[in-house]
């Protein structure tokens, strides 16, 4: 059990016959410092604390950091392993659950070879869990086909991030410089709903005079506080990134020094940005000229900017191209690696950032090596015990699993903290997939969408009943505590990968005793890796509130601020990116005259599987709703709270209108929190980003209908 | 306890953690005593947080006819005395802010008393600790008096000139220099 642990100096509430862990909150790449209240007799979680110390968020929590604690000793939590016998969950021993995983598996993959099982991952569990599922696929069952929920959330930014920068971290400086910023870009982002305790850094800065601006379809809660709020069309980023860079470069905002010496490429953009005017950018994304002249002022006079971009940007088949041309905004103007300034994108998992790093990615192997190159696949075969050739080959995106079980080529499947079928898009589709597959075993502490669908349902242990460490945003390690012992009968999911390794015939593969044995492994996997966490250490992270990475040597302190001298790419420069317009996947037509992006609220993490389940959340935002403008709804005669109808050749739902002038008058939003007949994603567009395969969740054209009576 | 409610409505951002974490506060009995309201959809997101404001003369101590509502030698303004309270919901009536709320199982008032247990040890109270944006805060009463301070000298950085209905907002025109300047 994890020591109790609250910081000398700090005033806490402690209650008589209570203790408090200090530990982080399970949902956002915030990561919010918190400390758990547990009854010492009982042993039992009993509320939740502020953890004033913590550096970057110092107490301050959302409304799902403060109930997250209640998601532990909830009554839904599945205690015992499920077995379905005739279309009925029943509940059964470990003893039986794992005999028949062993025998489904070794049925599949002796007819129809290793490949025929495959895994799907998720981030938002600990680094160790995230390495040891890769593991788990390549050693354990010995397949090709893994990949994970980060598919849908951070690859646009990984890959915008490997072409520009040449490595992937998601901050190139640590967040608390942020209130030294004079300017913020921020494209695509809600940060106020999706990352609130990150805004004390925006107003600390705004106090001292710092310029926001916001480029998002919606006047969000964080649109709403811009200086300028860029109002743009869905799936436009790329136009109004090439349309402020041809005005840097037109009013010579532009840092030459900094360009001639650290990057590439810039003839080739000035040619390409010289066509985006302001009037053509601004026919093209739907943005006055004056705001986008306005913007482009203000972030070209600024001499210390961050530009930040999140999903909105990111989940769009141009998503790479996005992210390539906001960083080389921040390229231009000489700002990546410099004090209070760089590029940002914000996290939307607990552990998208460490969860990414460590091969869980069907291309990638610990401390983002490739799968596909010869010299890290001998080095981490080397790591793991294992021969080279025996480590399978690359594997396929996540969306496009679905189509491989469609193909039959997939027949068996492990999910591993995550809701597909809640997150994917087209979830018609890829509800049938599951549906067809031979056997699907779901680890998950709740029964989820996906775990319904299961042939056996393994209970896991949540966030606080295991030790390990995790990734924020900013790229800081920081540890997650044990808080209790898990309930029931559930297991942490690195012990169940275990369990069935042994099955397999590879528990010698697998034997860790405790998360920290796994960390350890994986600090060696990492080691001369681009994110190199060798110099990460339990006792480190504790000491100094959390490390970053790299950090490639045992006294390394870590690295804060990354891309000060040079960039991780093969000459050291950057990379400016030279990318067209290109139109979205689905553009409104006739059938379909309408935009519709999806994304988040507040009250609710990801596919709701956990905050769906909390009292306070669900009064405060109980089921999906459409935002439409009043011209807009005015048009088609609907009035606030009225249920309309709305569809795509993919699927439709109905759900009440919610009227407000905070949206443009020609796009539809819905959030994206409920499953089933309730989800958004029965319309989104499974159009894939060439480079990065994520789906285009944020633009497609809809339908929008009154109910007749 | 010489600090002071601190709350900047400009900076709510509606996510309602003030309310959760009431609910969290020791004696709160899970249920939250303090308001997020928005001041119009459809017009926009802006919303803003509403506390009780511990009045010196509080017109809910004043009505209660059981004298039930009790004040702390801080000046904090207690939930009703569960042994005391007839539940006759003057209180609520009585209040021109609308802040105490009936519990009509238990039937009796309950409303913000600061997170007293926490307050008077001179620890922040659940809402202002957790309020991510800063649009609650529980600081000293110096503090306060900066933070306005400054506040009057960031309209001068930012060069705003006062318009006929907002110039009070703004120090005269005597005193400061204003730039015409847009940026």
């Amino acid at each position: 059990m994890s020591q109790f642990l609250v910081k000398e100096g700090v005033k806490n509430q402690i209650r008589k016959g209570e203790k408090l862990v200090a530990t982080h909150c399970c949902y956002c790449g915030m990561q919010c410092g918190m400390h758990i209240r547990v009854n010492e007799k009982t042993n039992k979680v009993v509320g939740v604390e502020p953890r004033y110390d913590w550096v970057l968020t110092k107490g301050k929590m959302c409304p799902k950091g403060v109930t997250a604690y209640q998601t532990i000793d909830h009554p839904d939590r599945i205690k015992r392993p499920l077995i379905k016998k005739n279309g009925q969950f029943v509940e059964s021993s470990w003893e039986e659950a794992l005999d028949l995983i062993e025998r489904k598996y070794k049925e599949i993959q002796g007819e129809y070879g290793r490949d025929a099982i495959g895994v799907y991952g998720g981030v938002s569990m600990t680094n160790e869990k995230c390495y040891l599922v890769g593991k788990y696929a390549r050693v354990a069952l010995g397949t090709r086909y893994i990949d994970y929920n980060g598919r849908y959330c951070m690859s646009s930014a990984a890959g915008g991030f490997n072409k520009t920068l040449g490595m992937d971290r998601g901050s190139t400086l640590p967040w608390t410089e942020l209130e030294h910023s004079d300017c913020f870009f921020m494209a695509g982002s809600n940060t106020a709903e999706c990352h609130p305790t990150s805004i004390q850094w925006f107003w600390k800065a705004k106090d001292k005079g710092a310029k926001i601006i916001v480029a998002d379809p919606r006047e969000t809660p964080t649109a709403r506080v811009a200086d300028v709020h860029l109002d743009l069309l869905p799936g436009t980023d790329s136009a109004l990134a090439n349309g402020i860079m041809h005005l840097l470069i037109k009013h010579d905002y532009v840092d030459t020094e900094y360009v001639n010496e650290r990057c590439n490429n810039f003839e080739e953009l000035k040619e390409m940005t010289a066509r985006f005017t302001p009037e053509y950018t601004a026919k093209l994304t739907g943005i006055a000229v004056e705001k986008i002249v306005k913007a482009a002022h203000i972030f070209g006079k600024s001499p210390r900017s961050v530009v930040m971009f999140a999903r909105g940007a990111e989940q769009q088949t141009k998503g790479v191209d996005n992210v390539s041309l906001y960083t080389s905004m921040a390229l231009l103007r000489g700002q990546i690696g410099k004090f209070a300034s760089g590029v940002a994108t914000l996290t939307g998992q607990g552990n998208g950032q460490g969860g990414r790093e460590h091969g869980q990615k069907a291309d990638a192997l610990p401390g983002y090596r490739k799968i596909t190159n010869p010299k890290d696949r001998e080095y981490i075969a080397g790591v793991w015990g294992i021969e080279p050739e025996e480590m399978p080959q690359e594997g396929v995106s996540a969306y496009e699993m679905f189509n491989l079980m469609e193909a039959k080529t997939i027949r068996g499947l492990h999910v591993i903290c995550s809701n597909p079928v809640v997150s994917s898009p087209n979830i018609n589709y890829v509800q049938k997939a599951l549906e067809g597959l031979d056997f699907l075993v779901v680890n998950d502490f709740f029964l989820s969408e996906t775990a319904e669908l299961a042939d056996v349902v393994l209970p896991t242990a949540t966030w606080a009943e295991d030790e390990g460490t995790t990734t924020n945003t900013e790229g800081r390690v920081i540890r997650i505590r044990k808080v209790v012992d898990p309930i029931g009968e559930s297991k942490p999911d690195w012990e169940i990968m275990q369990l069935i390794a042994e099955r397999m015939g590879k528990g010698k593969f697998f034997p860790y005793k405790e998360p920290r044995e796994i960390f350890d492994e994986l600090r060696i996997a990492s080691k001369g890796g681009k994110a190199d966490y060798y110099g990460v250490t339990y006792e480190k992270i504790d000491a100094q509130d959390g490390v970053f990475w790299p950090a490639p040597a045992e006294d390394h302190m870590g690295t804060p601020s990354v891309f000060k001298d040079k960039f991780a790419t093969e000459d050291g420069k950057a990379n400016l990116a030279v990318c067209d317009w290109r139109e979205p996947g689905e553009i409104p037509n006739t059938g379909y005259p309408l935009w519709l992006t999806t994304g988040r609220v507040v009250f609710h993490y990801l596919t709701g599987n956990q905050t769906r389940r909390v009292g306070f959340l669900m009064d405060q935002c109980p089921e999906p709703f459409v935002e439409i403008h009043p011209e807009l709804a005015s048009q088609y005669q609907i009035q606030n709270g009225e249920r309309v109808k709305i569809s795509t050749p993919r699927g439709e739902m109905t759900a009440p209108a919610r009227i407000t002038k905070a949206i443009r008058k020609d796009t539809l939003f819905v959030p994206y929190h409920w499953g089933k007949e309730q989800s958004i994603n029965q319309l989104t567009s499974p159009a894939l980003d060439p480079f990065s395969r994520m789906p285009e969740f944020k633009v497609c054209a809809v339908k929008l209908e009154k109910l007749t009576k | 306890m010489n600090k002071i409610m601190y709350l900047e409505f400009e900076r709510c951002i509606g996510c309602r953690a003030c309310q959760a974490a009431c609910r969290e506060c020791g004696d709160h009995d899970a249920k939250e005593r303090n308001y997020v309201e928005y001041v119009d959809f459809t017009e926009s997101r802006q919303t803003f947080p509403m506390l009780c404001m511990q009045c010196k003369d509080p017109a809910c101590a004043r009505v209660c006819p059981a004298n039930a509502i009790q004040i702390t030698e801080e000046g904090v303004v207690l939930s009703a005395m569960e042994e005391k309270c007839i539940g006759c919901r003057n209180c609520t009536f009585g209040c021109p802010f609308g802040i105490p709320k009936f519990d009509f199982e238990k039937n009796k008032m309950y409303k913000c008393d600061m997170c007293y247990d926490r307050t008077r040890e001179g620890i922040s109270p659940m809402c202002a600790s957790v309020c991510p944006s800063d649009a609650i805060r529980f600081i000293d009463f110096d503090e306060m008096q900066e933070l306005r301070r400054r506040r009057t000298q960031m309209n001068l950085i930012e060069g705003k000139k006062p318009q006929e209905g907002n110039k009070w907002d703004y120090v005269p025109e005597f005193f400061g220099v204003y730039t015409d300047s847009n940026q």
